[in-house]
């Protein structure tokens, strides 16, 4: 078939959209992904996205993540799954591990779209069996389909936040709460009135005491917190929940960006520790491309329209795309980047981007 | 949930998103590093000996050592690293990043070495 | 306890029935879903205790990235049950420390 030239390390929305992109213009593109399946995080997504149809509005993460894989096998892009990325090693080489044997390969173009994980949150008792990420009550209820308890407690109310409790609804457990410790909800409007209807309090200005429970969680101690952030005495409640969903933000999964030697800025707007690209989504290092949550944590569409940018330019640098043609679909994606950056929710992340691009020009 | 970090640092947390919960700041008690049952006390010690960088407190503490690599802990540990030292969480790069990324069996780590050599 | 009907996902799919045995009782499974999935079916939620404190930890990434809910699966400890396919007469055990089963010494490797 050929040599791989682009190494997509990633199969989630970023990594798929680069490796369809790249693959469609001719290059020979090998995506690598620790999952038995690409997809990323879409397979969890079974709410209905918003934004226009060119970002597929109104549809679910599922069903985006199914086109995805059937136009990635399309395209004949070519995937190596079960597969982790150990390390990355000057020359763009990669060193991968797959079952119980290693391999090292170089690549003329390696492009990073490894995504997020969720943030931890240390309270007294958050070690006990029960108290989990968003995310992975996310994963148990939505592609496992098991109930990770029957009562939950929810620690923020940010757009993961709302959503996942919307979705244990959906699966069949009951939400006593959202917590909150900001004085207003950090989610969209839509997803928190959804909540609201269902009977869901979500109190702002809420802090999780403590979790407690013998050998999991039993219940948990919420209490409301003044100005000063500190609980209020006399406002302690008991919950009877078996779950604590922590849900207080996501950082870029950033370990071979910072192994690859790649200069990185802080953005708190785009999760902490981000690598910084320029407009091409080319990292500091010539040759290393980065997209989707790695980049900077937004959403689903950004990711999708950076990885179609990643993998219009590497395919550019390898003289697959004149730069005319290159240049003109690039310059509509960062017009879809743009208008995904607006408003109350975008304006932050878009300076921040705006940052990024600077301090990758900064010699 | 990222505004938040303005937030707090506007209130007066230098650090801006703790990562310990705020009711839990004071429970020295607190495991901040799962896997090597790492605690807020461990951490506060070497601190107090005179550690400032993410490196250092991994390597006396062994927070970021275990099964995980730090995947979970490195954030707390940066929480309470700024904290505690007053340094803001843009000058604390995390501990350095080696291969390989996942704790992996000695059968296959020496195959690694032999590839490499 | 299993979500048998979603109201956007559907019924979910029939698949072959499997055994495990975890700790010496037999836990049912279906073919091809992870380990983990299969222990919190049957209503499980200590999945080991730690080395130095004997604590009792769970799924809390449910990703393959805490390492928290890892036991000994046909006598391999550290074993990430989270992404890991349950298989016909997988012998699980619960793990105690880096490397023990309940019913073994709990050997601290360094």
């Amino acid at each position: 078939m050929g040599k791989t030239e682009i190494y997509v390390v990633g199969g989630g929305s970023a990594g798929m959209a680069a490796a369809i992109e790249a693959a469609r213009a001719g290059a020979k593109v090998t995506v690598i992904d620790e999952n038995e399946r690409p997809g990323g995080q879409l397979f969890k997504q079974i709410h209905k996205f918003f934004g226009s149809g060119v970002h597929r509005a109104g549809t679910r993460g599922v069903q985006i993540g199914r086109a995805l894989l059937k136009e990635a096998e399309e395209a004949g892009v070519k995937t190596r799954l079960n597969t982790v990325v150990y390390g990355i090693y000057p020359g763009k080489r990669l060193g991968l591990i797959c079952e119980d044997h290693t391999e090292e390969l170089a690549s003329p173009i390696i492009i990073l779209a490894t995504g997020a994980s969720e943030n931890a949150l240390a309270f007294t008792g958050w070690t006990l069996p029960g108290v989990m990420g968003a995310g992975a009550t996310q994963t148990l209820i939505n592609i496992n389909r098991v109930l990770p308890g029957r009562r939950a407690l929810m620690v923020g109310a940010g757009n993961v936040g709302l959503i996942v409790t919307y979705q244990l609804l959906q699966a069949g457990a009951d939400v006593a709460a959202i917590v909150e410790g900001l004085p207003y909800i950090g989610g969209y409007g839509v997803h928190a009135s959804k909540v609201r209807r269902a009977g869901v309090p979500i109190l702002t200005s809420h802090t999780v005491l403590r979790a407690e429970g013998n050998e999991s969680v039993e219940r948990a101690v919420i209490a409301l917190m003044d100005e000063k952030w500190q609980p209020v005495a006399g406002t302690e409640e008991v919950l009877e929940v078996d779950t604590i969903c922590l849900a207080v933000g996501l950082s870029p999964l950033a370990e071979l960006a910072w192994m690859a030697g790649c200069r990185f800025s802080y953005l708190p707007a785009l999760g902490g520790w981000v690598p910084v690209h320029d407009e091409n989504m080319e990292s500091s290092l010539q040759g290393i491309y980065v997209a989707g949550d790695l980049a900077g944590i937004e959403e689903a569409s950004t990711a999708m329209e950076e990885g179609r940018l990643a993998g219009l330019s590497a395919a550019e640098a390898l003289g697959y795309l004149s730069l005319e043609v290159a240049e003109a679909r690039k310059i509509e994606v960062r017009e879809r980047l743009a208008a995904l950056r607006i408003g109350s929710f975008g304006d932050g992340r878009a300076i921040a981007k705006r940052e990024l691009l600077r301090a990758r020009c900064k010699k | 949930m990222l505004q938040s970090c303005d937030h707090l640092q506007k209130l007066g947390f230098g650090s801006g998103l703790p990562g310990v919960e705020i009711s839990a700041m004071k429970n020295d008690d607190l495991v901040i590093c799962r896997c090597e049952e790492v605690t807020q006390a461990d951490i506060k010690e070497v601190i107090s000996q005179g550690v400032t960088t993410m490196n250092e407190v991994k390597r006396l503490t062994r927070a970021g050592m275990g099964l995980c690599q730090g995947k979970t802990c490195g954030r707390l540990v940066a929480g309470i690293l700024s904290r505690e030292t007053n340094q803001p969480l843009q000058e604390l790069k995390p501990s350095t990043s080696r291969p390989p990324t996942r704790v992996l069996p000695l059968g296959v780590l020496s195959r690694i070495a032999q590839d490499n050599d | 306890m299993r979500i048998e009907d979603h109201p956007i996902l559907g019924k979910t799919e029939r698949r072959k029935r499997i055994t495990l045995k975890v700790d010496g009782e037999a836990v049912s499974a279906f073919e091809g879903e992870n380990i983990a999935a299969a222990l919190i079916a049957s209503g499980r939620r200590v999945f080991r205790y730690t080395a130095k404190r004997g604590e009792p930890r769970g799924v809390f990434c449910a990703l393959g990235r805490c390492t928290d809910c890892v036991m000994i699966v046909n006598g391999q400890p550290n074993v990430r049950t989270c992404v890991t396919p349950a298989r016909n007469g997988m012998v699980i055990q619960t793990q105690v420390g880096r490397r023990g089963g309940e019913d073994t010494h709990d050997l601290e490797m360094e």
